[in-house]
C-alpha cells in the first residue's frame, strides 16, 4: 500500500517535471532569439510517414540560409531556421503552426504536402502569417487567403504545355490513359490532361485504371493490345508506372509512356529497367548537369558536396528556392513583417531561383518556366527538352 | 505574474491544451466502453471520424449553429455506434475488438471513397467554432456526465458486466442491451470530439483517423488506469503532451515514446491510476483506517 | 433475352466476378455478348474472362500464401499466450529490410538472403518477448497489447532511422524472371518460389508441431498453459520457441513479399500485419490450418475484389470479410466455439 502510494507520486512528480521543463523550454526560445535575426519557420514531417519530403526541403532550406548569410543576410539580419516536426501527423501539424507562429517567426515554409499545407493555412492566414508552401500541388490552398503561397510547379500549368509538345514535336495522335484511382493526385492530372488531349487534337483510344500498390497489370495491357496508339499518358506514380512498363514489354507492345513528377524518381528505372527507357516525365526541376547553368548548376554542385555526391531531387530546390524568395521580397520591401513584404511577394515576377523563373498571377498561383521534360536514358534522366510557358 | 499571463494568452499552449480537451472528451467515451464495460474497441477513431464529418458537412452546407452540429455528430457517431454494436457486441474480447478495428479502416476507406467528404484530398472550408471554453464547458459536462452514469444503477449494470458477465446476466441485467447502450453513450462521445476537432482544425482528411489514432485514445485511457476517471485524464494529459515535450528529442521522438509504453506498461501494468480509487483514498484519508487499496479482479 | 443480357452486361460493367454466376445461368446470351459489337467487347470476351479468373485465382493464392506465413505466427502466439502481438508486422517488415541488405551488399543468393532474414528475425522476436510481454502475462489483458505497440512503434522508427528516412526502396530482381505458361494461366518464377517456399515452410511447420517433442509441448501448452507447467514442460521455452518460429516464418515472407512487390519501405508492416492478423482470426485464431486458409482465403477475396472492380476499396475487403464471417461464425472458420464456463 505504502510503496504504491509512493510509486503514484513519483509518477505525478515526475509528470510535473515534464510540465514544468516543457514550459521552460519553449519560454526561454522567443527571449534568446532578440531582434537581430529573422526567423524562417520550417514545417513538415521529419520523422512519421513523410520524413524524406520533409528532410530533403529542410536541406534546401538551410543551404539558402547559409548561402544569404554568408552574403550579408537580408536587411542587415541575419536568418535563422526554427524546425517544427510534425511527425507527418495534421493535428500534431497545427500544434506545431501555432508554435513556430508564438516564436514569432517571420514566415514559415512548407509543408510539402497538400492536406496538412491546408490545415496550417487555416491557422496561418488568420494569425497573419506568410506561409510558403514548398510542395504543395493539389488545388484549394492558396484560395484560403492572402497569406498563403506555394513555390512548385502546377500540372496545370505543364501538363498543357507537355501535351502540346507531344503533338507537335513527336506527332502523337492516339494514346491510352492510364489512371491511378482513388490517388487524388492521379485523378486530378487526368482531369488536366484530358482537355489538354482534345484542345490539341489527341485522341484518347483506351482508359484504363490500375490501382496504388497493384503489381499486376496482365489484365489491363491485355486490353491495350488490341488498340492502336503512339503512346501512353500516365498520371500515376513512378512503381506503378515502372511495373506497368514492364508488363507493356512482356506482352509485346513498345510505346513509351509520358507522365508528371509523380514519376520522377530512381525507382522508376530501377524497377523498370529497360521497359522504362524513352519513357518521359516532365518536372519543374532537372538536375542534368550537361544542361544545369547558372544558379542550378551551383545548387547540385553545393548539394553533391553535402550529400555524399547524391542529386538533389524537387525538395530540396523547392525548400532552397523557398527561402531565396522570402529573402528577395523582405528585401524588395525593406522589412520582415509579414503584413508588409506579403504584397511584395506577391507582385514577384519573372524571379529566377535554381527551379526556374516564377512569377505568381493575379490568383497568387505560381507560373512557372520553364518545363523540363525528361526522358529516361539508361540509368538515369536526361531533359530532352526543355519547353517554355508563355505566361 | 507576468509569466503567467503570458502563459495563458500564448495561442500556441491554447492550441495544445485545446486539442487535449478535445482527445480527452474522446478518451472519456472509451472510458466508458473499455474501463466501465470492459469491452474492447479498437475503432474508436472511427466515431471521431463520423462525428466530424456529420457536423462538418452540416456547417458547410446546412449553416445551422454549431451546437446543434456538435450534438448532430454525436448522434450520428452514437447511431452508428448501435448499428455495429448489436451484431458485434455478441463477441467477446480479442473478437469484438478486431470487429472494431475492421469497422474503423472500412469507415476510413468510405470516407476516402465518398464525393461529399473531398475523398482523400480532404475537406476544407468549416468554420472555426471550437475555442478552448468551449471544449473545457463540454469536458466539464463530459466527466460530469460519465460521473453520474458510472454511479448509476445503469453504471452499475455495466461494472457487473465488466467483472462477470453470467453472474450479471443471472442478475436479471440483459448484457447486450447494456453493452449496447454503454457503446452507445461511448461513442456519442466520441463524436462530439470528432465535431470540435473538424471545427478546430477547419481541415479533414481520412487520413487522420486511422487506427493509430484509436489506439493512441487508447492509450490514453490504459496507460491512465482502465476504470479510472482521473486516470484518463492524466493518460490523456501526460501521452498528449508527451509528443510535444519529446520535441527535444528530435527524431528520437518517436522511439521513445513507443519505448516509454513499453516500460509504463512493464512498471504499472494497470496504468498510472489504476486501482487508485480517489473517493476511497480520500475517505481513507479522513479515518487513517489503512487497508490495501483493492485491485478490479477481473479487468480485460 | 438479346436486349436483357446486353443491359444487364452493361450494367454490371467490369464485375468480373457476379459474371461467374451470370454466366451458369445464362450462357448462350453470354456467347453472344462476346461477339463482335457485343457489350463485352471492352473486357475481351468470354475466353478472356477465364483466362482472367484463373490467372486471378493463381495470383490470389500467391498473394493469399504471403499473408499466411505472416499469419501463422499470429495464431500461434495467440494460441499460447492469448496474445496478439501487434509487433509482428515489424519482425515481416525487418525480414524485408535484412533480405534486402544480403542481397545488394552481400550479393547473395536468394535462398541465403532468405535464412539470413529467418536468422535475424527469430533472436529479435525472442528478445522481444523476454523484454515487452514476458513481464507482463500475468497481468490485464491490454497491458501486453499496448506494450506490443510500443515494440512496434519502436521497431517502425528504428528502421526509419537507420535507412534515413520513410521513403520506399526498390528491391532488385534476385532471380530470372521468366513467366511459364500452364493452359490459361501465366506463373512468374517469384511467384513459383513463393507458392513452393510457402507450402514448403507450412509442410515443415505442421509436421515439427505433430512430431516433435517440442511441438508437443506446444499443443499441450495452448490446451492449458498451468496445467502443462504443472506437467514439467517448461513454458516458457515453449513460448519463446513459438515467438521463434514465428519470427522464422514472417522472415521469410517478408524476403519473398519484397521479392514480388519490389519494393520495402519501414511501415510496410503495419498494413500487412493487420491483414494477416485478420487472415488469423478469420481461419479460427489458435488454429495453424485455420492461419492458412485464412490467409489464401483473404488473398483470394482481395485480388477477385480488385478485379471486380471495387479497387478503390481493397483495405476494407479484408476486414469487410472478416466482420461478415464473424457474425455467421463467432470464432472464425475453423476455430472451435467459445466455451462459456459458469
Amino acid at each position: 500500500m505504502k510503496k504504491s502510494r509512493y510509486l503514484l507520486l513519483l509518477v505525478a512528480m515526475l509528470a510535473l517535471a515534464l510540465l514544468v521543463a516543457g514550459c521552460g523550454g519553449a519560454k526561454e526560445t522567443p527571449k534568446a532569439a532578440g531582434g537581430d535575426t529573422i526567423k524562417i519557420g520550417f514545417l513538415g514531417g521529419l520523422t512519421g510517414g513523410h520524413a524524406h519530403y520533409g528532410i530533403e526541403t529542410l536541406k534546401g532550406m538551410q543551404m539558402a540560409v547559409d548561402d544569404i548569410n554568408s552574403a550579408g543576410g537580408v536587411n542587415g539580419k541575419k536568418l535563422e531556421i526554427v524546425e517544427g516536426d510534425h511527425g507527418s501527423n495534421s493535428s500534431e501539424a497545427a500544434n506545431v503552426t501555432q508554435k513556430l507562429i508564438t516564436q514569432k517567426v517571420s514566415a514559415i515554409v512548407g509543408d510539402p504536402t497538400t492536406g496538412i499545407t491546408k490545415s496550417a493555412a487555416q491557422i496561418c492566414q488568420p494569425a497573419k502569417m506568410v506561409l510558403l508552401s514548398a510542395g504543395a500541388v493539389g488545388p484549394g490552398v492558396v484560395e484560403i487567403g492572402d497569406y498563403i503561397y506555394r513555390d512548385t510547379l502546377l500540372d496545370a500549368v505543364a501538363a498543357p504545355a507537355v501535351t502540346k509538345y507531344l503533338a507537335e514535336e513527336l506527332k502523337w495522335e492516339k494514346v491510352a490513359l492510364v489512371t491511378t484511382t482513388g490517388l487524388s493526385y492521379s485523378e486530378g492530372l487526368t482531369g488536366i490532361f484530358k482537355p489538354a488531349l482534345a484542345k490539341y487534337g489527341m485522341e484518347i483510344v483506351a482508359e484504363q485504371s490500375i490501382m496504388e500498390k497493384d503489381t499486376n497489370f496482365s489484365a489491363q495491357v491485355t486490353s491495350l493490345r488490341q488498340k492502336q496508339f503512339d503512346g501512353v499518358i500516365f498520371t500515376g506514380y513512378y512503381t506503378e508506372g515502372a511495373l506497368f512498363m514492364k508488363e507493356m514489354r512482356k506482352q509485346g507492345l513498345n510505346q513509351v509512356m509520358a507522365g508528371g513528377d509523380g514519376l520522377l524518381g530512381k525507382e522508376l528505372y530501377e524497377l523498370g529497367e529497360n521497359a522504362v527507357q524513352g519513357s518521359m516525365v516532365y518536372a519543374g526541376f532537372a538536375v542534368d548537369s550537361q544542361t544545369a547553368a547558372g544558379k542550378t548548376k551551383e545548387f547540385i554542385e553545393k548539394y553533391k558536396a553535402g550529400n555524399n555526391n547524391a542529386l538533389p531531387d524537387m525538395f530540396p530546390a523547392q525548400g532552397y528556392d523557398a527561402v531565396m524568395l522570402l529573402a528577395d521580397a523582405m528585401k524588395v520591401a525593406n522589412s520582415n513583417d509579414p503584413t508588409v513584404y506579403k504584397d511584395k511577394l506577391a507582385q514577384t515576377k519573372d524571379w529566377k531561383g535554381v527551379t526556374g523563373t516564377i512569377t505568381f498571377d493575379e490568383k497568387r498561383e505560381p507560373i512557372k518556366s520553364p518545363v523540363y521534360l525528361q526522358e529516361v536514358k539508361g540509368q538515369e534522366f536526361v531533359v530532352k527538352s526543355v519547353i517554355s510557358i508563355d505566361k | 505574474m507576468e509569466a503567467i499571463i503570458s502563459l495563458l494568452t500564448n495561442p500556441y499552449y491554447i492550441q495544445v491544451v485545446t486539442m487535449m480537451g478535445i482527445f480527452l472528451i474522446a478518451a472519456l467515451g472509451l472510458h466508458l466502453i473499455t474501463g466501465v464495460t470492459g469491452q474492447f474497441s479498437f475503432g474508436h477513431a472511427a466515431f471521431l471520424s463520423i462525428g466530424a464529418y456529420c457536423s462538418a458537412l452540416m456547417s458547410i452546407h446546412l449553416h445551422t449553429p454549431f451546437i446543434l452540429n456538435m450534438l448532430a455528430g454525436g448522434l450520428m457517431a452514437a447511431l452508428w455506434g448501435v448499428i455495429l454494436g448489436f451484431p458485434s457486441l455478441r463477441l467477446t474480447g480479442d473478437y469484438l475488438g478486431i470487429t472494431t478495428l475492421g469497422f474503423g479502416e472500412i469507415v476510413r476507406v468510405v470516407f476516402i471513397n465518398m464525393k461529399i467528404t473531398g475523398g482523400a484530398g480532404g475537406l476544407a472550408g468549416i468554420p472555426r467554432e471550437t475555442n478552448i471554453l468551449l471544449v473545457y464547458i463540454v469536458v466539464a459536462l463530459s466527466i460530469w456526465g460519465i460521473y453520474r452514469i458510472q454511479n448509476s444503477r445503469f453504471g452499475r449494470a455495466l461494472v457487473a458486466i465488466r467483472e462477470d458477465e453470467i453472474a450479471a446476466e443471472s442478475m436479471g441485467i440483459n448484457p447486450l442491451l447494456y453493452k449496447i447502450k454503454g457503446f452507445a453513450l461511448g461513442t456519442f462521445f466520441a463524436g462530439v470530439s470528432g465535431a470540435l476537432f473538424a471545427h478546430l482544425m477547419q481541415y479533414l482528411n481520412p487520413a487522420d483517423f486511422g487506427f493509430a489514432r484509436s489506439f493512441e485514445i487508447l492509450n490514453y485511457v490504459v496507460l491512465g488506469g482502465l476504470g479510472s476517471i482521473p486516470g484518463a485524464i492524466l493518460g490523456t494529459a501526460v501521452l498528449s503532451l508527451a509528443p510535444e515535450f519529446l520535441r527535444f528529442v528530435k527524431e528520437y521522438r518517436m522511439m521513445i515514446y513507443g519505448a516509454l509504453m513499453v516500460l509504463m506498461m512493464i512498471f504499472r501494468p494497470y496504468g498510472l491510476l489504476g486501482g487508485v480509487d480517489f473517493v476511497q483514498l480520500y475517505k481513507r484519508l479522513k479515518s487513517r483506517r489503512k487497508a490495501g487499496p483493492t485491485l478490479p479482479g477481473n479487468m480485460p | 433475352m438479346m436486349m436483357r443480357c446486353e443491359i444487364l452486361t452493361l450494367a454490371l460493367g467490369r464485375s468480373r466476378l457476379i459474371l461467374i454466376f451470370y454466366r451458369y445461368s445464362c450462357s448462350k446470351c453470354f456467347y453472344d455478348s462476346c461477339r463482335p459489337g457485343g457489350a463485352l467487347k471492352a473486357i475481351g470476351g468470354r475466353c478472356m474472362f477465364w483466362q482472367q479468373f484463373w490467372q486471378q485465382l493463381v495470383n490470389g493464392v500467391t498473394l493469399g500464401s504471403t499473408y499466411a506465413l505472416i499469419a501463422l505466427g499470429y495464431t500461434m502466439v495467440y494460441g499460447i499466450i492469448q496474445l496478439i502481438n501487434f509487433a509482428h508486422g515489424e519482425v515481416y517488415m525487418i525480414g524485408a529490410f535484412t533480405g534486402l541488405i544480403m542481397v545488394t551488399v552481400y550479393k547473395v543468393n536468394f535462398i541465403i538472403a532468405i535464412l539470413a532474414a529467418m536468422l535475424v528475425c527469430v533472436p529479435l522476436a525472442i528478445l522481444m518477448e523476454r523484454i515487452a510481454y514476458r513481464p507482463l502475462r500475468k497481468s490485464t489483458r491490454l497491458a501486453p497489447l499496448i506494450s506490443a505497440l510500443g515494440v512496434s512503434i519502436f521497431l517502425q522508427t528504428l528502421v526509419t532511422l537507420i535507412k534515413g528516412g520513410p521513403n520506399p526502396l526498390a528491391f532488385p530482381q534476385v532471380i530470372q524472371d521468366t513467366v511459364y505458361v500452364l493452359g490459361p494461366v501465366r506463373f512468374s518464377t517469384v511467384q513459383v518460389l513463393i507458392l513452393v517456399m510457402a507450402s514448403l515452410l507450412m509442410v515443415f511447420l505442421q509436421f515439427t508441431v505433430k512430431y516433435t517433442k517440442i511441438g508437443k509441448a506446444m499443443r499441450a501448452t495452448s490446451e492449458d498453459y498451468e496445467a502443462a507447467s504443472l506437467m514439467g514442460i517448461n513454458v516458457n521455452r515453449v513460448v519463446s520457441f513459438t515467438f521463434a518460429v514465428g519470427a522464422a516464418l514472417a522472415g521469410a515472407g517478408g524476403v519473398l513479399v519484397g521479392m514480388y512487390f519490389n519494393s520495402i519501405h519501414p511501415f510496410m508492416g503495419v498494413s500487412v500485419g493487420l491483414k494477416a492478423f485478420c487472415a488469423a482470426v478469420l481461419g479460427g485464431i489458435g488454429s495453424i490450418p485455420g492461419a492458412m486458409l485464412g490467409g489464401i482465403f483473404l488473398g483470394i477475396a482481395e485480388v477477385m475484389g480488385v478485379a471486380a472492380g471495387f479497387d478503390t476499396y481493397k483495405e476494407a475487403i479484408a476486414f469487410g470479410l472478416l466482420i461478415i464471417v464473424l457474425l455467421f461464425k463467432p470464432t472464425g472458420l475453423l476455430g472451435l466455439p467459445i466455451q462459456r464456463k459458469v
